[in-house]
């Protein structure tokens, strides 16, 4: 498995409770979609997976390790939905800096962080820092530093949020590579169109809960939609009748 | 974006370099980059006090204890340039860090939680040590400078710099917005260092002032480093010196609390 998460429950400390009691597994080399409205629980299911938060109860463990080990860090690769880049140092900086936390020698540190501002056509702002990037720009240095270390599981939060058409059809493009290539790729998206153009299986969300999972095409008879945006509308009409029944 | 990279092997976490000193160079390449405000502003600020203070008006003020009052005060001065240089480092670093989210590669990475805490405080240090020797290599011919006391001189340095640091880095740690850092500098950092005895001899003053100084955790710093270069003070060096290793000591702790619970860099 290549993430399992068993009775995550998270508090926060205003009383809030985000996620509760929640289980997921998702299998080595899968493409994995989480749906759900703002507010689910998806972002915070990923910052505890990330060791971001920390949880209230349960247990995680990253291709068999617990996620808070050094090894299971190791392991995931994260793309966070907010622009989240250290606005002191430039973009190639960034990846060496990066991979350097992951314990790459200097030398390879350097040659990943160009091979990566390669790949994502940033060789030519190599030297700027974050607030001379366009939008598309750092979207993709995100995604860049998130691969640095070459993980194998790959947590994207709404990684084309913002972005325009033809860097979203780059960024799907680069994401069905990396996992042709054997990285599990866990997606949260808004854009149900993109879930179902990437993801094998997706599991939506609600009040921090997950309220139906599977492929698309099987929750779609299931729920007996015609789209992706039917079922995605049925899925959470079903799960709000059934909480308050 | 073409070429796709295979993974690394799994298995045991192996490092080719420490995270941990990724993690103090980039604190290091952080301050270096802003290197105008960073360490000439700072060494300038506290040389402009030693060519006021302690030149332009040293005729007008007598010494003090026998001491020319412009190599009394540099000690004073040289500690509250390093303190107040230790708590912006610690409190930009990490505040800007956690406000602008990018704490979060470093939370996620393998870094351990006392590596983080230790590459923040040493690159406090780092800093501390170049604003401080600035300010002695310049304000020194001025006054001449030399060391009476030299084992004080670097105790007083020691649990100097790493007051500074921890006070920056849990400021840092803390802090919700930058009206909190503000606050916390023009309501502590700033009183703390003029009420230190950095331009007076607590033996001169009344009864309640000289009470509020002892209550002043600065001047047990300030007294060692005085202690240290000018071999007197006004409080013996065992006292100054247990004092201010004692507060370091404390915050180290402290700080070292807050990095392993995470209560503040992670909801």
């Amino acid at each position: 498995m290549a993430l399992a998460v068993r009775g995550l429950t998270k508090t926060y400390r205003a009383g809030f409770t985000a996620v509760r009691d929640l289980d997921l597994v998702i299998a080595d080399g899968a493409f994995f979609g989480l749906l759900g409205p703002n507010g689910a629980g998806k972002t915070t299911l990923i910052g505890a997976v990330c060791n971001l938060l920390r949880p209230t109860a349960g247990e995680i463990r990253v291709f068999g390790h617990d996620h808070g080990s050094r090894e299971a860090r190791r392991l995931v690769g994260l793309a966070e939905q907010d622009v989240t880049l250290d606005r002191f140092i430039d973009a190639e900086e960034m990846l060496v800096f990066q991979a350097g936390y992951y314990g790459l020698s200097r030398r390879d540190a350097w040659k990943r962080a160009r091979e990566l501002l390669d790949q994502f056509d940033l060789s030519a702002k190599a030297k700027s820092r974050r607030s001379e990037l366009s939008g598309g720009m750092q979207r993709r240095l995100l995604l860049a530093r998130a691969l640095v270390h070459q993980p194998r599981l790959l947590i994207l939060d709404e990684p084309t949020a913002g972005a325009d058409v033809e860097l979203r059809a780059e960024l799907w493009s680069y994401i069905r590579r990396l996992h042709g290539a054997g990285t599990t790729v866990l997606l949260t998206t808004h854009y149900l169109e993109e879930a179902e153009a990437l993801c094998d299986e997706i599991a939506v969300l609600r009040d921090g809960a997950i309220v139906a999972r599977g492929s698309a095409d099987a929750l779609r008879e299931r729920f007996d939609a015609r789209d992706i945006g039917e079922l995605y509308l049925r899925v959470l009409e079903s799960a709000r009748t059934t909480a308050a029944a | 974006m073409s070429a796709v990279a295979p993974h690394p092997e799994a298995g045991a976490f192996r490092a080719a370099r420490s995270p941990f000193l990724w993690l103090l160079e980039r604190e290091i390449v952080r301050f270096l980059k802003l290197w105008r405000f960073a360490l000439v502003g700072q060494v300038l600020s506290a040389l402009l006090f030693v060519l006021v203070f302690g030149i332009a008006l040293a005729g007008r003020i007598d010494a003090v204890g026998g001491v020319p009052y412009k190599r009394f005060i540099l000690p004073g001065l040289v500690v509250q340039a390093v303190f107040t240089v230790g708590f912006v480092n610690g409190t930009t670093s990490l505040f800007e860090a956690r406000h602008d989210g990018y704490i979060n590669a470093v939370l996620a990475s393998p870094l351990r939680w006392w590596e983080i805490n230790l590459a923040l405080v040493v690159g406090s240090i780092v800093r501390e040590v170049i604003v401080g020797a600035g300010v002695l290599a310049l304000a020194g011919p001025f006054v001449g400078l030399g060391f009476s006391r030299p084992l004080v001189a670097v105790g007083a340095l020691v649990a100097l710099l790493v007051t500074g640091a921890q006070v920056g880095v849990l400021a840092g740690a803390y802090a919700r917005s930058l009206d909190d850092i503000y606050s916390i500098e023009s309501l502590a950092v700033l009183p703390l260092g003029f009420l230190s005895g950095i331009f007076y001899s607590v033996d001169r003053l009344p009864g309640v002032w000289r009470t509020l100084t002892h209550l002043d955790p600065l001047f047990y710093f300030v007294e060692a480093a005085r202690i240290g270069v000018l071999g007197t003070g006004d409080i013996s060096a065992g006292v100054a010196l247990a004092v201010a290793g004692g507060i370091a000591a404390a915050l180290t702790a402290w700080s070292l609390l807050v990095f392993r619970s995470a209560s503040t860099l992670k909801p």
